[in-house]
């Protein structure tokens, strides 16, 4: 027992770690080195590109170029994981499901012929799916919120809106940490399971049901502090500076596109092309 | 530069929705070439008085109001929260959630921005040099302390280059130690700048410290503003509403005959004053009975050798405790004291077996943490929470303490409900939100929540802190009565009035594991030893100590009763 539970407690802790590094350390990530309205504008295309590819080998070849650009950007591994466990299981229902229902019909090959038929056929959509949320993933997660910012405000969107960007990663540690300290009250209240079951799955259910009850008190306390920073706010000027152009200025003044940020944008057009013409 | 005055004319204000104004006719002239304190009891007005100062009152908080503020020639109505802030900063009572913005330079430059002056880059780094955190400007703000937190907050203040600096009860949220730097911080920059510095504050020790005009504030209304020595000698008037004067000033007052006045017939204020003003032999005094201050021989608890850190994002895994070794008794007051980051908290998680030691064993009645649930501890030890907020998780106080009784399937979970209630006096708030509650009460709920487990070890993290005088007199006497139901309880605390008055053992933790382990008189008695651990003694225990007592007294009443027999003879 004292050795899962040193498993749970070094896993909670790295998470948190991972959690934070991933919002914060972005020093030495590759998308962030790069103009943001850049990265934002590349993001965007990248969305698009993978849904023109019909066949699973090109769409194999920028499932790797993303996976290394995730990596090179430092993307929380735990939270690649979580993106690719939810797409495969997403898919994987449907193939489950469709399969199930084409047997029952009586399709011809059986059931197991059916699962492989389906998943093939899905194959491409799946890999299309786990594309763009590596890609997304890995260009929001690398840019610093002060970038993402920025690029956005520049590209017209809200003062409002990024201000929200910023804040919220002001946030997420004060966030993880109610939250944990909350998971932690109730564990000290509660009664685990006497006989935890087989591979204790009664005790990690009584821990999730616990980590979905501290949901509602986190919300409630960080929502009970805004209200001292709506009012900090409006005497650091905040309203003031919505219609203010000088402010707007001096918070783009430094955005650059450099020719290393069109090398980017265009080595990246050119790998879609020779992934186009001769995969 | 020119000194400015804040004006209140006549000022009335009410809250929407409230039946009663919180301020009725105000009047107060506050000079900004001064350091001034605004004192009053709670909900007496002061806050409300000082978010008039920059506007906030009426332009963000829109209720009735009557009279006039000005700010040197600019009249509040006339302007907006954004142009007074200009003049007018404000550091908040909850100051972290003042912060906005992930990085320290950002936040800083936050407002010089917001307002479009170009050299928001240097008034943000001029700023974060005057309170000293010009290395921290690429931080992250969660990276920092509560008290470097501080800090930010009012260097994002000093950004605007302002006329006055309005401060809210600073020694509520920071420790004694941070406090006091803030002050002096403070103290330097009204002296160098001629800003005018306007603290809320109910700690009178600090005031008389560091503050030349004192404002009393009383039922909505300004009863009077007095140069400090004078104001804090209106000990009747302060103590009617809850404040305690200077502990040198209350012990002037006991003191037979006027002995301890100063020669213009005043009260000391301040330690030094005092020295001067009391008798200047030093009377002897019995030395306590008990030397070490263990209760009982029954160990309950043993960490032995214990190493325990936590994984950082940028500097790999930072050790708390090393090879760390204690043992606790039965019947035990122990106060767990020492600086920030020295270990206090992570040595109670340890006990309740929410984290276990990277090193070496704790066992708490017996049972070795490592290979017990948190859960199964808790049967028998409670914590109390450090931000008594995290312990409620129902929607009524009364619910929250059934809480663990109801998960046990204890069969008179009501009954025994009840008689916590009752013998916490909670009756008034059992039925409310614990969370909208305020601290004073959450403090007295969160510990009624412990005590309904019927625990033998209670461990408690910083009972005292950000409560004002009145709550921390409720939450002491519940500590003293909660021994009578357990067996040992264990305080984490900077409050070294709590040690003096309530401990029995005191474990002074450093930076490389504990410096002392004694009674609190020979803890006392170690002025080195407290600087060492970034502490300061209470003003009972300084004055008796420059006025050369052996032992010293850690009360009040002690060294009045002290220094009276020596008048006797």
């Amino acid at each position: 027992m004292g050795y899962l539970d040193a498993i749970q407690n070094i896993t909670i802790a790295d998470i948190k770690l991972d959690l934070m590094r991933t919002a914060y350390d972005n020093d030495e990530a590759l998308l962030n080195k790069f103009d943001p309205r850049i990265v934002i504008i590349w993001s965007a295309i990248f969305v698009i590109v993978p849904w023109f590819f019909y066949e699973p080998e090109p769409l194999f070849a920028m499932l790797i170029a993303a996976l290394l650009l995730a990596y090179l950007s430092q993307t929380s591994i735990y939270l690649l994981g979580l993106l690719i466990w939810g797409s495969v299981s997403n898919i994987g229902f449907i193939v489950i499901l469709s399969s199930v229902v084409y047997w029952w019909q009586g399709g011809s090959g059986g059931l197991r012929g059916a699962v492989v038929d389906n998943s093939v056929a899905l194959l491409p959509f799946t890999m299309k799916l786990t594309v763009i949320s590596v890609v997304s993933l890995a260009a929001f997660s690398a840019m610093s919120p002060k970038k993402l910012a920025k690029g956005l405000l520049s590209l017209g969107v809200p003062r409002p809106f990024t201000f929200a960007i910023a804040y919220g990663y002001r946030m997420v540690p004060v966030l993880v940490e109610e939250y944990h300290d909350l998971v932690n009250s109730l564990r000290l209240r509660n009664k685990a399971p006497e006989n935890s079951g087989l591979l204790r799955w009664r005790y990690y259910l009584y821990l999730l049901k616990l980590s979905v009850k501290a949901f509602y008190p986190m919300a409630f306390n960080v929502a009970k502090r805004s209200r001292v920073t709506v009012e900090a706010m409006e005497t650091q000027g905040f309203s003031h500076s919505l219609g203010n152009e000088a402010s707007r200025e001096l918070r783009l003044g430094d955005l650059q596109i450099l020719p290393r940020d069109v090398t980017f944008m265009l080595v990246s057009l050119l790998f879609v092309v020779v992934v186009a013409v001769f995969l | 530069m020119n000194s400015i005055t804040i004006t209140v004319d006549d000022l009335t204000f009410r809250y929407p929705g409230s039946d009663e104004p919180v301020l009725r006719n105000a009047n107060v002239e506050i000079d900004s070439g001064e350091f001034t304190a605004i004192i009053g009891g709670n909900g007496s007005g002061k806050t409300t008085l000082c978010k008039a100062f920059n506007g906030l009152i009426p332009h963000f908080f829109n209720g009735t109001f009557e009279g006039t503020v000005s700010i040197g020639d600019t009249v509040t109505t006339d302007s907006d929260v954004s142009a007074l802030s200009k003049t007018v900063g404000y550091v908040f009572q909850d100051f972290e959630n003042q912060l906005v913005q992930p990085i320290v330079l950002d936040d800083v430059a936050f407002a010089p921005k917001n307002h479009g002056l170009e050299d928001y880059e240097a008034r943000a780094m001029d700023a974060l040099e005057s309170v000293g955190l010009e290395d921290a400007a690429d931080r992250f703000i969660w990276e920092l302390s509560g008290g470097q937190q501080h800090l930010v907050a009012l260097a994002g203040v000093l950004a605007m280059e302002p006329e006055f600096i309005i401060v809210d009860e600073p020694a509520a949220q920071l420790d004694p130690h941070n406090a006091r730097k803030t002050y002096e911080q403070l103290r330097e920059i009204q002296r160098e700048t001629e800003v005018g510095v306007i603290a809320i504050e109910h700690h009178t020790e600090f005031i008389g410290d560091y503050c030349d005009r004192l404002v009393m504030v009383a039922d909505g209304d300004v009863a009077w503003a007095k140069p400090v020595d004078i104001g804090l000698n209106r000990v009747e008037e302060l103590l009617d509403a809850d404040i305690h004067p200077p502990q040198v000033t209350q012990i002037a007052r006991q003191l037979p005959n006027r002995e301890g006045t100063l020669p213009n017939g005043r009260y000391p204020v301040t330690v030094e004053q005092a020295v001067n003003a009391f008798p200047t032999v030093a009377p002897k005094g019995d030395h306590p009975v008990k030397p070490d201050g263990r209760g009982s021989d029954k160990t309950l608890i043993s960490v032995s050798d214990v190493t325990h850190g936590y994984p950082t994002l940028r500097e790999g895994r930072k050790t708390v405790l090393d090879a760390f070794d204690i043992e606790l008794y039965a019947d035990s007051r122990v106060a767990l004291v020492g600086a920030n980051g020295a270990g206090k908290s992570t040595l109670l998680r340890l006990l309740t077996g929410l984290e276990s030691p990277d090193k070496g064993t704790v066992t708490v009645l017996g049972n070795d943490t490592n290979d017990t649930l948190p859960e199964e501890l808790a049967e028998e030890t409670v914590y109390i929470h450090q931000n008594p907020e995290e312990m409620f998780v129902e929607e009524t106080v009364r619910e929250d303490i059934a809480y663990y009784l109801e998960s046990r399937d204890d069969p008179d979970v009501d009954e025994r409900v009840a008689d916590v209630i009752e013998f916490l006096d909670l009756e008034d708030i059992a039925d409310r939100d614990g969370r909208l509650l305020s601290v004073g009460q959450q403090r007295r709920a969160s510990l009624a929540i412990g005590l309904a487990t019927d625990p033998t070890i209670v461990l408690l993290d910083e009972p005292t802190g950000s409560l004002d005088l009145q709550s921390r007199r409720e939450v002491t006497q519940i500590l003293s009565r909660s021994v009578t139901r357990t067996e040992t309880v264990v305080v984490a605390t900077h409050d070294l009035q709590l040690v003096a008055e309530w401990a029995d053992r005191v474990i002074v933790l450093g930076p490389n594991g504990i410096l002392a382990d004694e009674t609190p008189q020979s803890v006392f008695q170690q002025p080195g030893l407290l600087e060492q651990a970034h502490l300061r003694p209470p003003q009972v225990v300084e004055l008796s100590d420059r006025l050369g007592m052996d032992p010293p007294s850690l009360t009040t009443t002690d060294i009045v009763d002290r220094l009276a027999t020596q008048e006797g003879r």
